[in-house]
């Protein structure tokens, strides 16, 4: 089975078909997507901030870690769920899109190094130096603002 | 001179012809906007969380105002200036728009409710910890979680034009 055949399952199923044809979910779905993404870019930015020795410099790196990280959770719960519903109504558009697969590999790369790096924090097994908490920082912030731009190229590729 | 007509004025000026004409000048301000505001709300939301007893359990309110403040006003800074520039190339438009009208409104309830906070409870927010979240503190952190879903919202729908 190769991944034009899963696309075009996706896109034509019940649930591809029902937002696809209805005037407001894909709106609505959006909305809800912006949601997450702003919980997510939120808590992304307080333990960045805090890895890189700006923000919430009186508490742990630890502490700012663990109590942002139901909110991690709760942001990419979010914007996945709602993103893959706005995949569905258009799987097909995706596949023929470069910028979608760029998107779907730098999340992939932006989730694996967020939490890499923020469940070390949160649990205290690693102290990062500084220069080396702002070079992650950097990394870190710029993989998603790449993530970003990717989706938003999606409309013109 | 009317209130659109300005806005014809600035819709139809050569900047704002530029940037609505433009490939790729137009989407890249959008999403410096949509990150712009995901990065200030996103921050503000902490304090509102701790405010509504939601979240950040063991960080004290007065350190999430003031620690995060430079960050959030540069969110907002980017915020405003994306804004104002995709608001120059089609502001006619949404004079128009039911939607943006409906964002602005929120926005300005948004301001007023940080107004709010910062003339009643920003001079004693170091006292939270010792004698708990005032009950109106509390209300002004689910208004502003409120207001600034309804401004995100009513935005999205603007740029879907579905007035």
């Amino acid at each position: 089975m190769d991944l034009l055949t899963v696309f075009t399952w996706f896109d034509k199923s019940w649930l591809g078909e029902l937002i696809r044809n209805s005037t407001w979910a894909f709106a609505a779905i959006e909305v809800v997507h912006l949601f997450g993404l702003t919980v997510l870019l939120g808590t992304v930015t307080v333990v960045n901030l805090r890895l890189a020795g700006f923000g919430l410099r009186q508490q742990s790196a630890a502490e700012v870690a663990h109590d942002a990280m139901p909110w991690t959770y709760v942001g990419i719960v979010v914007t996945m769920a709602s993103g893959f519903l706005l995949f569905v109504s258009e799987a097909l558009k995706c596949y023929d899109s470069p910028p979608f697969f760029l998107k779907m590999g730098l999340l992939a790369l932006s989730l694996m190094v967020t939490f890499a790096i923020q469940r070390r924090m949160a649990n205290g097994s690693v102290e990062f130096s500084l220069v080396v908490g702002r070079l992650l920082a950097t990394l870190t912030i710029a993989l998603w603002f790449g993530v970003g731009l990717a989706g938003r190229a999606i409309a013109f590729f | 001179m009317s209130l659109f007509e300005i806005c014809q004025f600035i819709q139809d000026s050569k900047i704002g012809t530029d940037i609505r004409e433009s490939i790729w000048v137009f989407p890249i301000i959008e999403t410096v906007h949509v990150l712009g505001v995901a990065i200030s709300v996103g921050l503000i939301m902490f304090l509102d969380l701790k405010l509504t007893g939601l979240g950040m359990r063991r960080i004290p309110a007065a350190h999430l105002m003031h620690r995060l403040k430079p960050w959030y006003m540069l969110g907002f800074g980017l915020m405003m200036i994306s804004g104002a520039l995709l608001f120059w190339s089609e502001a006619a438009k949404l004079y128009e728009s039911f939607t943006f009208r409906m964002k602005v409104l929120f926005l300005v309830l948004a301001g007023l409710n940080a107004l709010i906070f910062e003339i009643l409870y920003t001079p004693r927010i170091a006292s939270f910890e010792t004698q708990g979240t005032p009950g109106g503190a509390t209300v002004v952190g689910w208004c502003s979680l409120g207001f600034w879903a309804a401004v995100i919202g009513f935005g999205r729908w603007t740029a879907y034009g579905l007035s």
